[in-house]
């Protein structure tokens, strides 16, 4: 009985130890990638920035309307879904599926009829097994895609917005907030909320009218605004793109941290019962050469 | 003796990074009703920019060239600040991939039943094109 199970001890200690690699590798490949996606997000910062800002200055500048910001009766929303490729991420992908799933039932409960609009292999995998109707499912991988790749999908998206397909656009990702802990989170993209601009304009209006003689707008003010914006929902969709990337490895590295953590208390245990069954066999050989020779004399 | 403040700061920056931030006297960029020179003392405009080729007037005097997809020109006090959403030195630009993204994007043009289409085509188009012309007087 010692003998077998000495053996199985062992092999356990031998599965343990090879899964514990793997995790440590995914969790030292995480890592890396984690910072190189922190790198890209601060990269990207400036430009948003500057976009926002601008876009801040023009809406104080004037009031007026733009096809960005039109609010209808909003029957078809589209709910876009930032999920990973990969699962081994702990509640990674659940919580922003989860999450995703809650609104699109709110939003039917309101007589919207809802649009999915999956990106990464599993969300798409996901709401195409719940039979929800998909708007575009191109993108099954959301790793690492690159500026122009994000900006093509960003185009689709406001395309679909001005061709009336739907009227609302909400965006559903998971933020990065630290290491250790992500987010899943949804903001609406479309129509942009006109709120500051009537604030403004309400408070502010002599104020307004200096602004207006100091900047020239080429060829008019509203024209500018209107070309922004596309740009501003692309910026909106890239760091978002970055920033649920970021979380996807931050949630791996996390799960796969206690993984090892895990699989090496494991292997201690494990010694700990196989040194035990060693001994106790020693023991008994030694009882049964020992009686032995007793026997003998 | 007389200093004319003659050049201004300019930053063109992309989602990715910082192309540019440094010292001008003078740039040129296509906007939507054609294209424009900026020098120093400006007064503070903000226009839109097209898909075409960018020139920067470096201390030299000579013209440094690059491919600009569509974004924003911002003249402030501050300076000049371009916001695009690609931009290389006409030296980075892969011709070959431009004129591959150029013949895709026609092909798109081309056919009718992918009309829905034609509005990201035709911006696919406008950058390839503007990096094509920048690129072959360069290379």
């Amino acid at each position: 009985m010692a003998t077998a199970n000495i053996k199985d001890v062992k092999r356990r200690i031998k599965s343990v130890e090879n899964t514990m690699q793997i995790t440590k590798a995914m969790e030292l490949v995480a890592t890396s990638k984690l910072r190189s996606a922190k790198e890209r997000a601060v990269a990207s910062q400036p430009y948003f920035n500057t976009l926002y800002e601008t876009m801040c200055e023009i809406q104080q500048d004037r009031g007026f309307k733009s096809i960005y910001t039109k609010k209808e009766f909003l029957k078809t929303v589209l709910v876009v879904v930032l999920a990973g490729d990969r699962g081994l991420a702990g509640g990674f992908n659940h919580n922003v599926l989860k999450l995703a799933e809650e609104k699109i039932k709110s939003l039917e409960q309101d007589g919207r009829t809802v649009k999915v609009f999956p990106i990464g292999k599993k969300a798409v995998e996901y709401f195409e097994k719940r039979k929800y109707e998909i708007y575009n499912k191109d993108y099954q991988i959301s790793d690492n895609l690159s500026m122009s790749k994000s900006l093509s999908l960003s185009e689709s998206i406001i395309t679909g917005f001005r061709n009336g397909i739907y009227d609302k656009v909400e965006l559903i990702y998971t933020t990065f907030v630290s290491t250790l802990v992500q987010n899943a989170m949804s903001v609406t993209v479309l129509p942009i909320e006109n709120n500051d601009l009537e604030h403004s304009e309400k408070d502010d209006a002599a104020k307004k009218e200096q602004k207006t003689s100091l900047t020239l707008y080429e060829p008019s003010a509203e024209e500018v605004f209107d070309g922004l914006i596309p740009k501003y929902i692309s910026g909106l969709i890239f760091c978002s793109i970055i920033d649920s990337y970021a979380s996807e490895q931050a949630a791996r590295r996390t799960a796969m941290e206690s993984a090892s953590d895990n699989a090496s208390e494991m292997i201690d245990s494990l010694s700990l019962l196989y040194n035990r069954a060693r001994q106790a066999q020693i023991t008994q050989e030694l009882n049964e050469i020992v009686s032995g020779q007793m026997g003998n004399n | 003796m007389v200093i004319i403040m003659n050049s201004y700061k300019l930053k063109i920056v992309t989602p990715e990074k910082i192309f540019f931030d440094g010292e001008t006297e003078q740039i040129t960029v296509r906007t939507t009703e054609g294209d424009i020179g900026i020098l120093a003392n400006h007064i503070k405009y903000v226009c839109n920019i097209v898909a075409g080729p960018l020139r920067v007037k470096q201390n030299s005097g000579d013209y440094r060239e690059a491919a600009l997809s569509e974004g924003i020109l911002k003249v402030s006090d501050e300076g000049v600040t371009v916001l695009v959403s690609t931009a290389e030195w006409a030296d980075e630009i892969d011709l070959e991939r431009a004129e591959k993204a150029k013949q895709k994007a026609e092909n798109i043009l081309a056919d009718q039943s992918r009309a829905d289409e034609f509005g990201r085509a035709e911006i696919k188009l406008k950058r390839a094109l503007a990096r094509i012309s920048v690129g072959k007087r360069y290379s």
